[in-house]
């Protein structure tokens, strides 16, 4: 075969420059991702989840739950607000200006804009930055989701389909161990017409204890009279992982500022 | 058959067609050097040149460091109320209070509203030793040298905070300053004593 060499070599090449696309580059750029701090602030970033919750991810992996729920947050662009936190020593004519000028949902040009023409007149302003995108204005979260968020999580799940809603922050959305559980245990107890499986092979329905760890169900939902619901060791870790998942905080690489709480 | 063709042919049985090379077609050669130029442009304009920190919507490590949300005096003060909680606040309270026996409060303080902050910044880059006189009492804990480990900026912004808060109302402490004084310090600089403080200009 006169051309088996030069056929070895395109093949090898292919294949090479495929795999450093796919996988060099991939592990030069983020392979040394390591604890951050939240912008602004001192506070590490991530944090490691609790024993009970780290065990939940293999819970969550071993149901298979990243099928149908993502853990990626998507951004599309931004949006700058100019807010006037001070009018100085003619604020008439200051407020008057505020009152003309278009101060959110600005460019970041047009807000430097805006905040100078206010400086000018001797007002003070702050300039807040927000992500905007579908997922964002579905309430899923405030920034775009970095590779930061999963430091601490082997393996990953960001998931890729979505049957269910985006899980990033729903340790954030619903703090509430017991919505959890009984959202597990009866996904419709809670949303009507959700159609995630229910997970009741996590729980154990047992004649009643009185246990302080008996689902408190809604009508309907109920275990037979004189048993009760309880969930076994994985559904606690699956509700505490859910718990866990909040990855919100503003990072450099993932900026965003909202007006700080009076 | 002639013996031209038998050679192309490898000697096979007369009439089979053989491999001859032609030209690549122009207009390949064009369109493939057009789609790299462009896959070129868009990686120049979006990828921000492998910056793991650059991500989409955020074009460059430019752009993003230029998006940062800094209102000034805002962000310096949140920064430094971080700053503070984590590593002031245990002892002298998230409040500014202080806590009885231990460190003594830092609103209202007369070491903290000075008009300058240069005897201000000598405490967390020296520490403090022996008993200091704060709104008319005698506080004796030690204090180490908190402020020597963090940076010129967290530094200022953590003064900031503590002069700007809890009805305090000096002002603004820049990292510029702090980097001169620290470095008039030199390094592992011995704790001060309130004589010495008092001494400094304020």
């Amino acid at each position: 075969m006169k051309t088996g060499i030069g056929v070895f070599i395109a093949a090898f090449a292919a294949l090479g420059a495929s795999w450093a696309g796919f996988v060099l580059a991939p592990a030069l750029q983020l392979g040394g991702t390591k604890v951050t701090t939240v912008l602004n602030s001192t506070d590490a970033y991530p944090v490691q989840r609790p024993g009970e919750a780290a065990l939940g991810l293999q819970v969550y992996r071993a149901n298979g739950c990243a099928a149908c729920h993502t853990q990626q947050v998507q951004q599309d662009g931004t949006s700058f607000e100019v807010v006037l936190t001070g009018a100085g020593k003619d604020p008439v004519s200051v407020s008057n200006l505020a009152a003309g000028l278009k101060l959110t949902g600005l460019t970041k040009e047009a807000a430097d804009a805006a905040a100078k023409s206010l400086a000018d007149a001797g007002g003070k302003t702050e300039t807040h930055l927000s992500g905007t995108g579908a997922d964002i204005s579905r309430g899923w979260g405030s920034r775009h989701s970095v590779a930061v968020d999963f430091l601490y999580d082997a393996p990953v799940q960001p998931g890729s389909l979505r049957a269910g809603p985006d899980l990033t922050n729903i340790g954030a959305r619903a703090a509430d161990a017991n919505w959890q559980l009984v959202h597990l245990y009866a996904p419709r107890a809670i949303v009507k017409d959700s159609t995630m499986p229910s997970f009741a092979y996590l729980f154990e329905v047992r004649p009643a204890t009185g246990s302080a760890e008996a689902l408190k169900l809604p009508a309907g939902f109920a275990a037979p009279a004189g048993s009760e619901v309880v969930p076994t060791p994985a559904a606690k870790q699956l509700a505490a992982y859910l718990l866990s998942l909040h990855a919100d905080a503003p990072l450099y690489e993932a900026p965003y500022s909202q007006l700080a709480k009076p | 058959m002639s013996e031209d063709n038998q050679k192309n042919c490898g000697g096979n049985s007369p009439g089979e067609p053989a491999a001859t090379r032609s030209n690549a077609p122009m207009w390949i050669i064009v369109a493939t050097l057009t789609l790299l130029f462009l896959g070129g442009v868009y990686f120049d304009r979006h990828s921000g040149w492998f910056n793991p920190r650059v991500y989409a919507p955020y074009q460059s490590a430019d752009q993003l460091e230029a998006y940062q949300p800094k209102s000034g005096a805002a962000a310096a003060f949140a920064k430094g109320k971080g700053v503070y909680e984590s590593v002031c606040g245990i002892c002298h309270g998230a409040d500014g209070l202080g806590k009885p026996g231990m460190a003594p409060p830092l609103a209202g303080s007369e070491w903290v509203i000075t008009k300058g902050y240069n005897r201000l910044s000598h405490v967390p880059l020296e520490g403090l030793n022996g008993a200091i006189s704060v709104e008319g009492k005698d506080w004796t804990m030690a204090m180490a040298a908190m402020g020597a480990a963090l940076p010129d900026d967290d530094l200022a912004a953590v003064l900031t905070y503590i002069r700007g808060s809890w009805g305090n109302k000096a002002g603004e402490v820049t990292g510029d300053e702090i980097k001169k004084i620290r470095a008039d310090l030199g390094k592992n600089p011995a704790p001060a004593t309130s004589d010495q403080l008092k001494a400094m200009p304020e």
